[in-house]
């Protein structure tokens, strides 16, 4: 752990009334750690590091232990980054699920020590409402629809009555995991995203559309399997593999942002955000643009480097979680659960942003 | 079909007067061939592949209007099909005038005969092998002559499987909850009573299941549990 002798930033002047929280992401492939200011610049590290698999997709064991030996360095150049020692720290925020067990015992375990250590309660912070909460506070959407679309998630949610709710959600696999299973199973990964351009889209290039590949949107839900079932069998039957990529991607991102149409619609919010990984997609976002625009609401893209988990997030949202009396009496009780879902968490916060704190 | 004459088609009917614009259709309103009619509109998505578009909106406008015949068939009152354009998304139907259930709940006095009838015709629609996929309030409509209709079928799919059926009756009840709050339990039991009437036995599944369908978590706040805990 870093001395506060040994940090290479200058200490900081703490302002009276700010708080500062560290903030350890662990729920699939990335280790995060940041430290959040309640005061400019609020953002005063963000470190990640990214479990890749050389071939294959991510197996839980081998990237719970790559996570395990990158968290002490990543949470390390955090604080030094910050120029904030553990002992200065308010409070440290974790996200204790939905993700992978192995994974996110990682992230639980380094908060649990890092609490005991130096006497910090413990912040638990729901994967998927950080996800809202980094979107809130980059767009300064208040109370926008939320479209959360990643590798393990596909919902469509909003803020009613103290929590996020969800209008509408995937019936089998998300939709990043439908691109790169696909992808995996089509040979063309990994790697998976070159460039910020993921191995569908570039494949999808000069596609044209292949009529009859099922389009299941029921209600407001979403579901995928089929189409990946399809899509593979087209290939194995000689259809050129970039008319089923652009096939399969227009499917895929026009039943989520059909289900989001529906969603603003029905719930009556003037604004939208596009948040998780699968949301750096350049043409998901330019597909959410024109729909939003036709329904009369306000869009905001966010930079693709917050797209993807990260410390940040967390520390964001544990920070006005904190603020708002949030936090576990004792570490024992920060414990993991896999299918956390975010219409399980209180958001007494909302819809304050760390911008109004 | 000639894309140039869907066009055009589409072109007449956006002169027409607009009374509600939805997630996936405009409804208008006008006269075909001397007919009162209601003009509903699936208009293209600008987000989506030209050719994607088209398939959807052609196969939902198919599926809607023959879901609308089958419901006439099995004895549901629904608007009259006048014409089907799939390529245009154009349904042309029967003009009911007259004030949602919607509306009619929210004036007080007995509407206990009003639910009982509206629980019977959603029977009536699931014996004719569909169910509806969005029964709310706002979707029946207390004609001038006084008889309840069902409309937009947009969402019904055919079905006959009980969860589908349960998804329909759960929905009403949610709709009930959500718009009605004062009155909703007595309502929806009213509507249960019609429902059955209609149906005989096969009710009983049905309404166990929507009863499942509202404890599984994802509407329930408070039954919620994991791994067998209570949260």
């Amino acid at each position: 752990m870093v001395d506060a002798a040994t940090r290479s930033s200058p200490p900081r002047n703490r302002e009276s009334g700010e708080l500062l929280v560290l903030g350890v992401e662990s729920t699939a492939h990335t280790f995060g750690a940041s430290v959040v200011s309640s005061r400019p610049p609020y953002v005063l590290s963000d470190v990640r590091s990214q479990y890749k698999p050389s071939k294959g997709g991510i197996l839980p064991r081998e990237a719970a232990a790559f996570l395990a030996e990158n968290a002490p360095g990543v949470v390390s150049r955090a604080l030094e980054e910050a120029g904030v020692g553990p002992g200065e720290l308010d409070a440290i925020a974790v996200s204790l699920g939905p993700g992978m067990g192995p994974s996110l015992r990682v992230g639980a375990t380094v908060a649990r020590a890092l609490a005991s250590r130096y006497g910090l309660p413990i912040v638990p912070v729901n994967h998927a409402v950080a996800h809202i909460e980094i979107a809130r506070f980059l767009t300064g959407l208040r109370d926008p629809l939320v479209l959360y679309v990643a590798g393990g998630n596909t919902t469509v949610m909003s803020h009613v009555a103290g929590r996020y709710r969800v209008f509408g959600e995937t019936l089998d696999i998300a939709l990043g995991n439908l691109l790169d299973t696909f992808a995996r199973e089509a040979g063309i990964a990994p790697p998976y995203i070159v460039g910020g351009e993921h191995a569908v889209d570039r494949c999808a290039a000069g596609g044209k559309y292949v009529k009859g590949m099922p389009y299941v949107v029921k209600g407001q839900d979403v579901s995928f399997s089929g189409l990946l079932t399809t899509s593979l069998k087209l290939l194995r039957k000689g259809f050129r593999l970039s008319d089923v990529c652009y096939t399969l991607r227009e499917i895929a991102f026009s039943s989520v942002v059909e289900v989001a149409e529906r969603g603003l619609a029905h719930t009556g919010k003037d604004s939208i955000i596009l948040t998780g990984g699968v949301a750096a997609n350049r043409i998901l976002n330019e597909k959410v643009r024109l729909m939003a625009l036709e329904q009369g609401a306000r869009f905001e893209p966010i930079e693709a480097r917050f797209c993807g988990d990260n410390g940040v997030m967390i520390a964001i949202t544990g920070l006005l979680a904190y603020a708002h009396g949030v936090s576990l009496d004792t570490p024992r009780k920060a414990l993991i659960r896999q299918r956390w879902r975010p219409d399980e968490v209180d958001a007494p916060w909302y819809p304050l942003t760390l911008r109004d704190l | 079909m000639v894309s140039f004459d869907a066009e055009r088609l589409i072109e007449w009917v956006r002169s027409l007067e607009l009374v509600k614009r939805g997630a996936e259709s405009e409804i208008r309103v006008g006269s075909f061939m001397g007919l009162e009619a209601v003009f509903k509109l699936r208009v293209p998505k600008p987000y989506m592949d030209p050719e994607l578009d088209l398939e959807l909106r052609s196969f939902r406008t198919r599926r809607e209007a023959k879901a609308m015949a089958a419901a006439i068939s099995g004895g549901v009152r629904a608007p009259r099909v006048y014409a089907v354009f799939p390529s245009a998304g154009l349904i042309v139907m029967e003009r009911i005038k007259g004030p949602l259930l919607k509306e009619r709940l929210q004036v007080h006095g007995d509407h206990g005969h009003l639910l009982h009838e509206a629980g019977g015709m959603l029977a009536r629609l699931h014996r004719a092998g569909l169910v509806h996929g969005d029964p709310t309030t706002s979707n029946y409509i207390v004609a001038e002559t006084g008889m309840l209709y069902l409309i937009d079928y947009g969402l019904s799919s055919f079905s006959t499987s009980i969860e589908d059926r349960a998804v329909d009756i759960h929905l009403f009840r949610r709709a009930l909850e959500s718009t009605h709050a004062t009155i909703a339990q007595e309502a929806f039991t009213n509507f249960m009573e019609g429902y059955k009437r209609v149906m005989g036995e096969e009710a009983g599944k049905v309404e166990e299941r929507a009863e499942e369908i509202r404890l599984r978590g994802r509407y329930v706040e408070k039954r919620r549990t994991i791994w067998g805990r209570t949260l």
